[in-house]
């Protein structure tokens, strides 16, 4: 039925031969599962895929998605479990490996080199150009997938750093094209792109399923599922909580899908904590704009309150915070701190101004790695720990004591460097070095807890409450449904850079807040201005 | 080639490897205490308290240079190829302005040098420029200047000032710039571990990102690296213009590479954040004990650079091997 | 109450014309010279000028090459020397074995240095800075600490000949690489690929690239550019000498590469652009040696140049000028 030894067809042929008929089964991923340590990712896991379909695969984080993804293109070697494609079992290890079987990934992180030409990326690093690679028909083939793909606007010299993210998108689908990609993995691919390079990239994925190749599109918008494809998907604590063709399920089943029984612990951990106390404004934002990323931000935090800003990648939540602590020079907008008008325009004015920014990527903007846990935990405040220049050491040993005993990391360490610790004692060693600071009215807590295990992360949020409760004023941001619940006293859910509903914790769902990151509908009842 | 022991090394186990390394560089400097042992017990005139004195005297001048090259290598900035342009440069200025007696012609050649070193380290901090080509183009500035304003002539101290000889002279019959070496190295290498400067330098050099997030000050801390190390050449350049007695372009020398070369054979990582000025320092010795015993054997100046030039690459690859390990 | 001000990125795309606009001055000056002063334009001065071009022009074409692949060799200027040493050296019987043995001595230094840089992925900067000291302690060893006499001034004669008034052997095989080069570059897949590993390394590899036999031959090529016209203007000048320290050679070329629009930040710039900078330069320098001004204004100028187009190219220069508007915006 499959022959895998056929020739290649020729790009842009309407239809692929060779390959099977519509509705025929291409991968079939069977019982897979993997563990890191003690951790299982996925488990038995179970799924096929049809050739000329877009399935879905939803899930949220730690749900098993992205381990699904490696093991698909040879990023990780699955424990247990077989990969059948067009009928072949499939060994993969590594990701060329998974390209010359026909599988290929594309994720945010685009592999174009931005100063090359269009068509230069495209036959970039393929084993089959010649010497002599500035061929008439490798110029045609290019440019018939470029067609193919809606990108006729788009010139095969013109710079790749020139062109949309969107279409930057497109064309590193169009370069695995021309490798003969028959099945398409898409993880999150709208996320960083606006309304219309969206419709572009579905127009483009729905031509190629019509040729008879397959996509997997990994996503959580909901509405870009029911948009795009036919079949969905749902993963929950690594196994597969079901599969199901769109016509037949609603969003409300997918997201209880998706939750599965979280609903009730979440809820059930509220009444744990009580309520909070504000103790008045403490930081007023007023028109945030961040060109392409953030429209329109305004809220106002307040003293004591922890706000949480919940929003998949891309939706801005990130993008927020860090213009917050003055690291995107790009923003306008209003920002009053206690009353004062801020300038936020480098992270040191920020500080001064009472903002204190926490990175998300602890160790590429957030640690020193290789620098003692003493200097990481007192960076932030060298200046009060010295006299005339001087650090004072024993002032200094004690704060950091004081700083490691309170977030937890073993006080023996403070003279080793931080890249010995674990990820979650790195974690709060980033933590530790904001809390207890004169000065700092708010702190500005990128994904807090990224990376960290479960009793890690319970203890970061203790930390970040007893921060509050001491009278900051706190806003995280965070992908993670069950982490916002549990931290936040407000919810702010952001999609595609503009805030869709602030709701009070004690009011908002699960389900709500799921729904309202998913969406692109802003329920304007519930914004606040 | 391709299957060079860079491979092999990467197949094997992180903690195997981390073993490896640490070998290596046990054998590499094994090897080098060995051959220099061997070269002070069979070198006629070496064990000698004249030579001893002499070496001290010829790591001082590069040692000082590389004292404060090492700041700018901690930082981050890789390094500055204007020093031995800016000892030059002093040396003429120091000499020229003796006429307003020693005092303030030392205070105003340690502020040129200062001013020098500023106005590099702000492109490279502000503006992010590369600290290579940046240091290269003003490099040829201060040659340009150089000339242009001593109208190609060397500088000679004006006849009435004799005051500089002093510097000349040796204390406790030990020579000045050896006090000064060793004071310098022990100044900094203090200041560097308790002063505030000194430990944003380090965390500077280890993550420019994660100190800029972190509201460290980059440009003062940058504009500062080089300011100091530049001062400290005009230091060099006071010394040796007092030395010489006569400055030109010529002084340039090689000074920049053995400063460099200093630092790097002292075992600093060229990517900052890892290392001291005590290594630099050891570096400046050790590399004046090894040309001075070529020079003793009879080698010439080409056999002196050649192992120069082979310590220089075999620390940096055990180095980085090593660095990657951990 | 304004806090932050957005201001747009500017479009880039003025950068390049850049280095035919300064070409464009320069000899715009160069015809203009005779309004101010007494002198005539003669045809021996675009001579001199290929000439300043064929010594310099492929140091330049070659770091700017490796510039592009985001490396950087500051073993060009001892390279350079060994190039002509070891040219005057054998090539007393045939001058074409003395060229061939310094490229083979070339291919060597850049093998080890592209091999190190690439297997153990270090930094350039250090490697080839000792590679600096390893081929200049060579070239003193091989010429004993002296200049070597190159007995056979026929050869630099013949080299230097005017043909065609302008040309001659020496700056004609240099136009000929710069051609050559030029047009590996555009058609063939390594050029691409070069500027790929410059522009975004993880990126390349990621697409298959073969980074790492790549830069090994980036390093080659580098050493190359280096060791053949300093073999050629050794014979020119009839002799090779190992005490020319300094980094003029270096300081040429770089800023002739940067001048040319090619990026300090990898995957831009060409061997036209290239071209265009050393032309520059050699105007330039031209332009001084008839106003008969002294050498100190060349290295002036060369060096502000420098600087300057450093900072023009600095990765942090549109951050600061954003962020210091908006501080100066607020007290306004």
């Amino acid at each position: 039925m499959n022959d895998e030894r056929d020739p290649a067809p020729p790009a842009g042929s309407r239809r692929l031969s060779g390959s099977p008929a519509e509705g025929d089964v291409l991968l079939e991923v069977e019982a897979l599962s993997k563990s890191y340590g003690p951790v299982r990712a996925i488990q038995s896991l179970t799924l096929d895929v049809r050739a000329g379909e877009v399935h879905a695969v939803c899930g949220h984080n730690g749900a098993g998605k992205s381990t699904l993804v490696k093991a698909l293109v040879g990023l990780v070697r699955p424990d247990e479990g077989t990969i059948r494609f067009g009928g072949e079992e499939l060994s993969l290890r590594n990701p060329q490996d998974a390209q010359a079987h026909g599988i290929a990934l594309v994720n945010q992180e685009l592999s174009l080199v931005p100063e090359l030409s269009v068509e230069d990326n495209i036959f970039l690093g393929g084993i089959d150009v010649p010497l002599l690679y500035r061929r008439r028909s490798l110029s045609e083939r290019a440019r018939r997938t470029l067609d193919e793909l809606g990108l006729e606007h788009v010139s095969l010299n013109a710079a790749v750093e020139s062109l949309a993210i969107g279409e930057r998108q497109l064309v590193e689908i169009a370069r695995l094209l021309v490798r003969e990609a028959r099945l398409l993995i898409l993880d999150e691919p709208t996320a960083t792109l606006s309304k219309p390079e969206i419709e572009r990239v579905f127009r483009a994925t729905r031509e190629l399923v019509a040729q008879g190749r397959s996509v997997i599109f990994v996503s959580h918008r909901l509405d870009e599922v029911f948009d795009l494809c036919q079949r969905v998907t749902v993963l929950r604590d690594g196994r597969v909580a079901g599969t199901h063709t769109i016509g037949e399920i609603d969003r409300r089943s997918l997201i209880d899908l998706m939750l599965g029984e979280m609903e009730g612990a979440a809820a059930a951990r509220l009444h744990v904590s009580e309520p909070a106390q504000s103790g008045g404004e403490a930081v007023r934002i007023e028109g945030l704009d961040v060109p392409g990323r953030v429209d329109g931000f305004s809220l106002t935090l307040e003293r004591g309150i922890i706000t949480g800003l919940a929003g998949q990648v891309g939706s801005g939540t990130s993008t927020v915070l860090r213009a917050l602590g003055g690291l995107v020079p790009d923003s306008s907008g209003a920002v009053e701190v206690m009353g004062r008008p801020a300038r936020l325009n480098t992270p040191r004015r920020a500080l001064q101004g009472g903002i204190l920014y926490m990175p998300n990527d602890r160790q590429r903007e957030g640690l020193f790695l290789g620098q003692a846990v003493e200097s990481n935990l007192t960076v932030a405040r060298l200046r009060r720990l010295s006299r005339l220049g001087v650090v004072v050491r024993r002032r200094s040993l004690r704060v950091a004591r004081e700083l490691a005993t309170m977030v937890g990391v073993d006080v023996g360490r403070l003279g080793s460097p931080v890249s010995s610790l674990s990820g979650g004692n790195q974690q709060k060693v980033l933590l530790g070095r904001a809390l207890q600071l004169k000065g700092v009215v708010l702190l500005a807590l990128d994904e807090p807890t990224r990376g960290v295990d479960v009793g890690g992360r319970a203890d970061i949020h203790e930390l970040v409450r007893e921060a509050a409760r001491g009278g900051t004023a706190v806003i995280f941001s965070s992908t993670e449904l069950d982490e916002v619940l549990d931290l936040a006293d407000v919810v702010v859910t952001m999609f595609a850079g503009r805030i869709v509903s602030v709701i009070p914790r004690a009011k908002a769902s699960a389900a709500s807040v799921l729904a309202d990151m998913t969406t692109s509908q802003p329920r304007d009842g519930e914004v606040q201005q | 080639m391709s299957a060079g022991a860079g491979g092999a090394l990467r197949r094997l186990g992180d903690r195997r490897r981390y073993r490896l390394a640490d070998t290596a560089l046990a054998a590499w400097i094994g090897t080098l205490t060995v051959l220099t042992v061997y070269g002070a017990v069979t070198t006629t005139g070496f064990m000698t308290v004249s030579n001893v004195k002499a070496i001290l005297t010829a790591a001082s001048f590069v040692g000082i240079i590389a004292v404060g090259l090492t700041l700018i290598v901690l930082s981050g900035n890789l390094f500055s190829l204007a020093l031995g342009q800016t000892v030059a440069v002093t040396a003429m200025f120091f000499l020229y302005s003796l006429q307003w007696g020693l005092g303030p012609a030392i205070v105003m050649t340690l502020l040129l040098g200062l001013a020098i070193g500023a106005v590099q380290g702000f492109a490279v901090g502000a503006w992010g420029a590369n600290p290579i080509i940046i240091t290269i183009g003003a490099a040829g500035l201060m040659e340009g200047l150089a000339v242009w304003l001593s109208h190609g002539q060397s500088i000679v101290p004006p006849v009435s000032a004799t005051s500089y000889e002093r510097l000349a002279q040796p204390l406790f019959g030990v020579p000045f710039a050896i006090f000064v070496f060793l004071a310098l190295t022990v100044v900094v290498e203090v200041a560097m571990r308790r002063t505030r400067f000194g430990r944003q330098i380090y965390l500077l050099g280890e993550n420019r990102v994660s100190a800029r997030a972190a509201a460290l000050p980059i440009t003062l801390l940058t504009t500062a690296a080089f300011a100091l190390a530049s001062l400290f050449t005009a230091g060099a350049g006071v010394l040796i213009g007092a030395t010489s007695q006569n400055a030109s372009l010529l002084l340039t020398g090689s000074y920049t590479y053995d400063a460099i070369a200093a630092a790097l054979v002292g075992g600093n990582a060229v990517t900052g954040g890892k290392g001291s000025v005590l290594r630099t320092a050891a570096g400046a010795i050790f590399i004046a004990t090894i040309s001075d015993m070529l020079l003793l054997r009879g080698y010439s100046t080409g056999g002196q650079i050649l192992v120069r030039g082979i310590i220089v690459v075999v620390v940096v690859v055990l180095m980085n091997l090593r660095e990657r390990s951990r | 109450m304004s806090a932050l001000r957005i201001s747009k990125a500017r479009a880039v795309g003025v950068s390049r014309i850049v280095p035919y606009a300064i070409l464009a001055v320069m000899i715009a000056t160069m015809v203009l010279l005779p309004v101010v002063t007494s002198y005539t334009l003669r045809t021996a001065y675009v001579y001199d000028i290929l000439q300043n071009f064929s010594s310099y022009g492929l140091v330049a074409l070659a770091l700017g090459i490796t510039i592009m692949a985001g490396e950087f060799d500051l073993s060009v200027s001892s390279m350079y020397l060994l190039g002509g040493m070891v040219a005057v050296l054998t090539g007393n019987g045939s001058p074409l074995a003395g060229v061939l043995a310094a490229l083979g001595a070339a291919v060597i230094v850049g093998c080890v240095q592209g091999g190190l840089i690439s297997y153990f992925r270090l930094n350039s900067m250090p490697v080839t800075l000792g590679g600096y000291l390893v081929v200049l302690g060579l070239t003193y060893i091989l010429g004993h600490s002296k200049s070597v006499i190159y007995e056979n001034y026929d050869v630099g004669l013949r080299l230097d000949e005017p043909i065609a008034q302008v040309f001659s052997i020496r700056s004609l095989i240099t136009l000929g690489i710069f051609v050559l080069a030029a047009l590996a570059l555009r058609y063939l897949r390594v050029g691409r690929d070069i500027r790929s590993i410059g522009g975004d390394r993880r990126a390349a590899r990621v697409a298959g690239v073969r980074v790492d036999r790549l830069l090994v031959f980036v390093f080659i090529m580098s050493a190359i550019g280096a060791a053949l016209p300093g073999a050629l203007l050794s014979y020119s000048l009839a002799t090779a000498s190992p005490t020319n320290i300094g980094f003029d050679v270096l300081t040429f070329s770089a800023t002739a590469a940067l001048l040319g629009g090619v990026s300090l930040s990898g995957g831009r710039g060409s061997p036209v652009g290239i071209a265009a900078g050393v032309l520059s330069l050699s105007v330039l320098q031209e332009i001084l040696s008839i106003v008969r001004s002294p050498d100190y204004v060349s290295s002036l100028i060369t060096g502000g140049l420098l600087v300057a187009v450093t900072i023009l190219w600095a990765p942090d220069i549109s951050r600061w000028f954003k962020t210091t508007r908006v501080a100066t915006a607020h007290y306004r």
